[in-house]
């Protein structure tokens, strides 16, 4: 595995009195496609929102090459490169897409590199520079979603986190979804993968991680998994 | 048609004074979902500042103005870190803030009436003379009115649409946690747009006492309105905000010609009733719903 990026320790965090996340141990591996695959309602979510800082820690640790996470704010979190796509995009409905773009830049104040990196994503997303001043909220699912993985790319991340992102999406655009991702991956970005959808990754992935009750109940790589029916039987009933 | 004028000419000014009024209250709903029930308090401090300042102190008019609005807009920050910021870590923190800014708004009040009393202050901001059109004359403080109002919504606009600042404050109140997640730190746009909304109501207060005059309780009427035009409009929406002030200033104006001053503000609340049968949102407020 190549040198980790993201590390978790006995991390445990949730809502209001519940507890999701119920110590999860976990490694990222730079430069590698990271998935987390499991169930609905077992804390997929719930770990990159931990991770991304909006959901606090209650316990363990969080690391990004070794500097802690868990301490910081979700803006300070983002400054450190660490980028989430959540879940059903949050765009920002009432702003053109070249203004939710913009807004994934925010804490980039070179122009320069603005201008760069928004020209990388309209080649690798070209349906968003034609669309470029419609307003996200009138986009139609597959537009939104490329929206909102051009807004995160806008960061200029070194760790993309996505949510989901086949999510309510017609197979055809999964697929382009998918594509766009491999093709980020084949770049070098380091991508962490929450999919419930466990065979569109399972070929593809550097490793998969199975999230079960707030824990990861198994880890290993995608034709060990396929190797494995009772487990994917088991947890997601395939 | 001279009355066509004179109530144009009214209404406009009335118009004016209550959008900038509510602007100041409809950013603080729409990014932070918090009814500053301190706003009205905060027009009366203003308009007091602005007269404290140019009669005790000695300020040119447009100095006390400014020196007003930032009294205010400091006035602004201090909810935000008295109130706004430890009620935000509690839950229920929509209530608890309404009742908290009902206390803070009183306080502001009982302090100008232990400060200069409860008889009525002419506001030392105004301008003399009227300009004749057809055969009505206008006055000079209502069209100042209206410039000082333009200025200030244009300024406001600019900020919201072509800065970075601006940009921000839009996003946190589309989305907040998408905002997060962009690098905003909220607390800090919270704080902003406390401070901006505190400086508007300095603005408005000294707009409204300068055509009536300055009273303790003078807020309370002006507040009362911008929350209908909040309503109105859709909670939290700007643009929708200003465009329902100016119309139901021009409204208000046509009832009092119309049907006297006392029907006025009975035919707003009907207006409202009737707008939210029709659309429970407001005339631009819009139900966010996520398609999947």
């Amino acid at each position: 595995m190549a040198e980790p990026i993201l590390q978790l320790k006995g991390v445990k965090s949730g809502y209001a009195g519940r507890l999701v996340l119920q110590g999860a141990d976990f490694v990222a591996g730079k430069g590698e496609l990271t998935a987390v695959i499991g169930p609905n309602g077992h804390g997929k979510s719930t770990l990159l929102k931990t991770i991304s800082g909006i959901v606090r820690v209650s316990e363990g640790e969080i690391s990004l090459k070794g500097k802690r996470l868990d301490t910081l704010r979700p803006d300070q979190v983002v400054a450190e490169g660490v980028i989430h796509v959540p879940q059903g995009d949050l765009l920002f409905p009432g702003m053109t897409i070249y203004e939710n773009l913009m807004m994934g830049a925010y804490l980039t104040r070179e122009a320069g590199s603005v201008a760069e990196r928004l020209e990388r994503v309209f080649t690798l997303l070209p349906k968003l520079k034609d669309r470029r001043n419609q307003v996200a909220g009138t986009l139609s699912g597959g537009e939104r979603r490329m929206c909102g993985i051009g807004r995160g790319l806008m960061a200029g991340g070194e760790l993309l986190m996505l949510d989901e992102p086949s999510l309510g999406l017609a197979p055809i655009v999964i697929d382009q979804i998918y594509e766009v991702i491999f093709d980020l991956r084949h770049a070098g970005l380091s991508i962490l993968l929450v999919e419930e959808n466990a065979e569109r990754i399972m070929d593809q992935a550097d490793s998969i991680h199975l999230l079960d009750n707030g824990r990861f109940a198994w880890t290993g790589k995608g034709a060990e998994l396929m190797a494995r029916p009772e487990i994917v039987e088991a947890y997601l009933g395939a | 048609m001279d009355v066509v004028i004179q109530i144009i000419a009214s209404g406009l000014t009335l118009g004016a004074m209550y959008a900038v009024a509510t602007v100041g209250l409809s950013l603080v709903y729409g990014s932070l979902n918090m009814l500053n029930m301190a706003h009205g308090a905060l027009l009366t401090l203003g308009g007091y500042m602005c007269y404290a300042a140019i009669t005790h102190l000695g300020f040119h008019p447009v100095l006390g103005l400014a020196a007003a609005a930032l009294v205010c807009a400091l006035a602004g920050l201090a909810i935000y870190v008295f109130a706004t910021l430890p009620l935000l870590r509690a839950e229920n923190f929509e209530t608890n803030i309404f009742i908290a800014t009902i206390g803070i708004g009183a306080v502001i009040e009982s302090l100008m009436l232990k400060s200069f009393g409860p008889y009525p202050i002419p506001q030392p901001l105004a301008v003399s003379g009227s300009v004749v059109i057809g055969n009505v004359h206008i006055p000079l403080q209502n069209i100042m009115i209206l410039l000082t109002a333009l200025v200030a919504m244009t300024a406001v606009a600019l900020l919201l649409q072509k800065t970075r600042a601006g940009r921000a404050i839009r996003a946190t109140s589309m989305s907040r946690d998408a905002a997060q997640l962009m690098g905003v730190r909220v607390g800090q746009i919270y704080a902003q747009v406390l401070a901006l909304s505190g400086g508007l109501a300095a603005i408005s207060g000294v707009m409204i006492s300068s055509i009536a005059t300055l009273t303790p309780v003078m807020g309370g009427d002006p507040m009362l309105k911008a929350f209908i035009i909040c309503i109105v409009a859709g909670l939290g929406n700007v643009y929708g905000a200003v465009l329902a002030a100016i119309v139901l200033g021009l409204l208000e104006a046509a009832t009092q010609y119309v049907l006297g001053v006392r029907w006025s503000f009975a035919t707003l609340l009907l207006l409202v009733i009737l707008v939210l049968i029709w659309r429970p949102y407001g005339l631009f407020g819009r139900q966010q719903v996520v398609r999947l």
